[in-house]
């Protein structure tokens, strides 16, 4: 990083991060310029692709089938524990269900909890959803304990082995950057249709951040309480369970916040499989028939879900005051009262229709607003589509057409851009930022090309580049290592589309994102409007985004685009604010001290001193970004994440995990770059 | 196994080496060097690892308040977590009661914390989620002490270091001296014989810990347990001490007692320390006296083997001769000249 911004000096010095901007610069240059005679130096030719592709689906689907009589019967044990929570959930009265999360609001969190319970189930029961609702919750009340348990175990072994917790740790890594897509053909194959597969899809993703944090609690117990219980003379046993775990119960109880949220996000996404009435199902199922009221207040009845869940598992993990536990029992006492009292009239919960005006309402509205607005929209889309994404997409000399731009790509109109490049790199390297300079020229001929028409020698060497400059010689091999094994099973191409769209909703959140976490550090009003809408669209389940976007811009990959960005932006707004606000006081009052203005405060100390925990943001923004890109195949993208979808819709493994796996590479390479940059500024730092 | 004349603790040939495969090091460094402890710890560190404790050998008597001081990074904590076995010592012997314990079972290792030993820890170790009853129950609980039982026990030692009435708090409602106070009678409850404490003090306030150095020292007078207690602060050493072992980079430099110290240093390291000290009030007259009477002056200000410097020379401010000391039973054993106990007081350039 220092590289890349160095200092002005008048000498030429020829740093590491000039060196490899230099060399990919070349390398992209030369590709292009022999394209003619060597096309094979732009695109693989597909005569060299290796069929790993059928190797992985063949092999996986011969220990898939050898491990099905077992899986099956598990599947059929599970189906008990299932059906149990089915009939207890379904066959409670509503009053009562009502009464008994009201009641644990009120334990949890008081006042405040009792009313968020209280009002969002009111509002599932008018919805007419409820059956529904309570089907997804009966997955998650199956799902969670399996989650917990596992977890936990997990996470107690990594504590007490040392030997397998890297190990342990890398695994977690893997599947936490693997999209939840991906799981859900093997275990289509293993445990056949059925609710089960999403029951076992959310256990595996909701397992890991349970293990994670039981780890790290485990290992935060302060030393001294650790020693404590050895010189009590108690056995490992009593140690750990007497001592050490509770003692980390409030990490634990992080864990089981992240795991209920992940196991819910989990179980609606696994609607897409079908099979079970549940919530998840009916957003799927009114999103195809463009029923978008109906859809959205199915999507609110499972952001209500998420909201109840995460805000009063949340508390578990806070301090907590002591709530009178007679209002407790005053609230299920009524709640029961009620049910006895008015059994015979109790509406069936189905049956409700009270929000059907609603969401007749929303969706003549919204034909109204798209009706009167549309060409308004179209115009705003288009002009996104037309004038950004695809130039960064299959590049100027393509996406400029008259049809679009009003006029045709010539050459010596790319002969201008290069040269408009080479005279603004040329500037800044006079003024002694020559790797500045290359970055702009490389810039200026990655928009020419297109993302998605890169050569891929020079993918592969920039990647290498970047690692070589972020971490060293090691990251470079793994960087370049980990991605040519995508060029070689053949799905290139679709993780260039892929790595287009994830990238232009990076760029966006992080510029976007960007500012307003600045300006939220700023002004503290600011912050106290974004923060509420921050914690909600982290709490919101991934699917639940494609709603409003389908409604206002239709199915495609503006909608993705969207999509991903409002998912993937939190994290950026997030770190960059904490980040800024962080700054130790002393800094800041040797500053002002100085005689800083707030401007010259904000550049010269805080931007700097922020930087890695920005850089931290980022990539988060990354990780969110592809996890949202697969979900967001659903509405129209292409690329693997359509592959993904595609392939589960066939019961395709080989496709499946190899686009999976070529997913999780992306983030992976795409992580461990943006840590090593954050890491090397932290060292810089001295943090 | 026990008898009069063995001590409580034995260390002997004892090393903590940090690092891979640290005790093959060990052996290695060691018979490299001919089994010469400093040039073993050049070796050792010369090639990445961490000696923390070099060959460490020391008796503590039963009953003896064993002070171990030295500067953060001493390696004393490392010595103490050594002899309390949370840490596998890497070479040597170190033998409790005459039993070596380096090589005792895990088994035998819990019996022996459960009956014998008792630690309190420098930021008292307190177990967040109990409250003070619970915590100073803890030890009979591993036990299997039925809860009536070891509840009284429990109310019984909190009665001991004064905190009674607050049984029912949790530690992060109690203030730092408090929740020593805590740590102590927990590791009081299963009536140790040997109480190791590390730096318990060093977290509280000045005033705090002089209060709770004094009631530390009551305790210590009813209960006549051996003591192991980790410093790094020379006044609270000299206070507290029987003996005083002083370490440095993992090495122990001098054992002596508090007089030996103050006025014996063994080098300048040892010297440095003593610099700070009020030597007049560590020091006694015995110290500078000489033998015979032969020249004593004509004054006798009743001067006494046991008194402190500071004492006699309040005693003879006036006078230029030597005068007689005597000891407790008023016997006639030396003398001392005044300008001595002036120039013992004086500070020694470095």
């Amino acid at each position: 990083m220092t590289a890349l911004t160095d200092a002005p000096t008048t000498r030429v010095r020829l740093t590491v991060g000039t060196q490899a901007a230099l060399i990919t610069l070349l390398v992209g240059a030369i590709c292009l310029a022999l394209e003619p005679v060597a096309p094979w130096l732009v695109k693989w030719p597909a005569a060299w692709v290796l069929p790993a592709t059928d190797w992985v689906g063949s092999i996986l689907t011969t220990v898939l089938t050898t491990m099905k009589p077992v899986a099956r019967g598990f599947s059929a044990l599970m189906a008990y524990p299932m059906d149990w929570a089915n009939f207890v959930l379904n066959g409670t009265p509503w009053p009562l269900v009502i009464g008994i999360v009201t009641a644990v609001g009120w334990y949890l969190g008081g006042l405040p909890m009792a009313a968020l319970g209280f009002l969002g189930l009111s509002f599932v029961l008018a919805s007419g959803y409820w059956s529904e609702s309570m089907n997804t919750l009966a997955l998650v009340a199956v799902s969670v304990p399996l989650a917990l348990l596992v977890g936990g175990a997990i996470g107690v072994l990594a504590n007490e082995f040392p030997r397998i917790k890297n190990a342990l740790q890398a695994v977690l890594d893997i599947m936490q950057t693997v999209p939840t897509f991906a799981y859900l053909t093997p275990l289509l194959l293993l445990f056949g249709f059925g609710p089960v597969v999403g029951l076992i899809a959310s256990a595996i993703y909701a397992a890991p951040p349970m293990a994670r944090n039981v780890l790290l609690g485990l290992e935060r117990v302060e030393s001294e309480v650790k020693e404590a219980a050895v010189m009590a003379g108690g056995t490992r046993l009593q140690q750990l369970f007497q001592v050490e775990i509770p003692s980390a119960s409030t990490q634990i109880m992080v864990g089981v916040n992240q795991c209920l949220m992940a196991a819910l996000s989990m179980v609606i996404i696994a609607a897409v499989i079908g099979g079970f009435n549940d919530i998840g199902w009916e957003v799927l199922l009114t999103m195809r028939k463009a029923q978008f009221g109906e859809a959205l207040i199915a999507g609110m009845v499972i952001v209500v879900f998420a909201m109840v869940i995460d805000r009063m598992s949340g508390a578990l993990a806070t301090e907590r005051k002591r709530y009178d536990t007679r209002v407790v029992w005053g609230l299920l006492g009524f709640a029961v009262i009620f049910t006895v009292a008015f059994w015979t009239r109790l509406p069936v919960p189905s049956d409700l229709t009270l929000l059907d005006p609603v969401s007749d309402a929303l969706d003549n509205g919204l034909t109204e607003f798209t009706r009167s607005n549309g060409a308004a929209l179209d115009a705003f889309k288009n002009n996104a589509m037309f004038y950004v994404l695809l130039p960064l997409r299959i590049g100027l000399d393509q996406a400029v057409l008259p049809f679009t731009w009003g006029f045709a790509w010539t050459t010596n109109m790319s002969l201008g851009l290069f040269l408009a490049g080479a005279a603004i790199g040329a500037v800044l390297a006079w003024r002694g930022n020559v790797t500045g300079g290359l970055m702009v020229l490389i810039g200026f001929g990655m928009l020419e090309t297109g993302i998605s028409n890169l050569p891929w020698p020079f993918v592969l060497t920039g990647a290498a580049a970047l690692g070589w400059v972020a971490g060293g010689p090691r990251l470079a091999i793994m960087a370049a290592g980990l991605l040519s094994t995508i060029l070689i099973s053949g799905l290139w191409d679709r993780a260039l589309l892929s790595l287009y769209l994830s990238g232009a909703a990076v760029f966006a959140c992080a510029v976007v994102g960007g500012l307003i976490g600045l300006l939220s550090a700023i002004s503290p009003l600011a912050w106290k409007i974004v923060r509420p809408i921050c914690d909600m669209l982290q709490t919101i389940p991934l699917f639940v985004f494609l709603i409003p976007v389908l409604m206002v811009f239709q199915i495609g990959e503006f909608s993705a685009f969207l999509a991903i960005c409002a998912y993937a932006i939190v994290p950026m707004i997030r770190y960059t604010r904490h980040g800024l606000v962080n700054t130790p006081e002393e800094m800041m009052e040797a500053a002002i001290a100085s005689g800083a203005t707030q401007f010259q405060i904000m550049r010269d100390v805080k931007a700097p001193y922020a930087a890695p925990t920005i850089l931290l943001g980022l990539n988060q923004t990354i990780l969110y970004a592809f996890a949202m890109l697969v979900i967001a195949a659903l509405i129209g993208t292409t690329g693997l994440g359509q592959s993904i979808y595609l392939a589960l819709g066939k019961a395709d493994i080989g496709l499946g995990i190899s686009a999976g796996a070529a997913m999780a590479i992306l983030a992976l390479v795409a992580d461990r770059l943006v840590q090593g940059f954050a890491e090397e500024r932290r060292k810089a730092l001295g943090l | 196994m026990t008898d009069a004349n063995t001590p409580a603790i034995a260390c002997q040939d004892l090393w903590q080496v940090f690092g891979p495969g640290a005790e093959k090091a060990l052996t290695d460094a060691l018979a490299r060097s001919g089994n010469d402890a400093d040039a073993a710890s050049k070796i050792l560190r010369e090639t990445g690892y961490v000696p923390a404790v070099q060959d460490a050998n020391f008796d503590v008597k039963e009953g003896e308040l064993f002070v171990i001081m030295g500067l953060s990074g001493s390696g004393k904590s490392t010595l103490i977590r050594c002899i309390s076995q949370l840490l596998d010592g890497t070479g040597g012997q170190i033998r409790i009661h005459g039993e070596d314990i380096m090589t005792a079972s895990k088994q035998r290792l819990i019996e022996l914390r459960r009956k014998k030993l008792g630690m309190v820890f420098q930021h008292f170790g307190l177990f967040p989620h109990m409250t003070v009853l619970d915590n100073v129950a803890y030890p009979l609980r591993v036990q299997g002490v039925s809860r009536k039982e070891r509840l009284k026990k429990a109310a019984e030692v909190i009665e001991l270091v004064g905190l009674e009435g607050r049984e029912d708090r949790y530690p992060r409602e109690l203030s730092g001296g408090q929740r020593q106070r805590v740590g102590i009678a927990r590791s009081l409850v299963a009536d140790c014989e040997v109480w190791f404490l590390d730096e318990p003090f060093s977290a509280l306030d000045p005033l705090i810990r002089r209060q709770l150095q004094d009631e530390f020292l009551e305790i210590q007078a009813k209960l006549k347990t051996t003591i192991v207690f980790i410093t790094h602060d020379i006044n609270e050493a000299l206070k507290l001490a029987d003996r005083i072992a002083i370490m440095r980079d993992g090495k122990i430099v001098q054992i002596g007692t508090p007089t030996d110290i103050v006025l014996n240093p063994v080098d300048d390291y040892v010297r440095e320390f003593s610099k700070d000290v009020a030597k007049g009030q560590h020091a006694r007259v015995a110290s500078v006296m000489h033998q015979g009477t032969e020249g004593v002056g004509p004054d006798d200000p009743g001067l006494r083997t046991d008194m402190t410097l500071d004492a006699a020379l309040a005693h003879c401010m006036e006078l230029y001769e030597p005068v007689p000391v005597r000891d407790k039973e008023g016997n006639l054993v030396g003398m001392v000249n005044p300008a001595d106990l002036a120039a013992a007081l004086q500070v020694e350039e470095a």
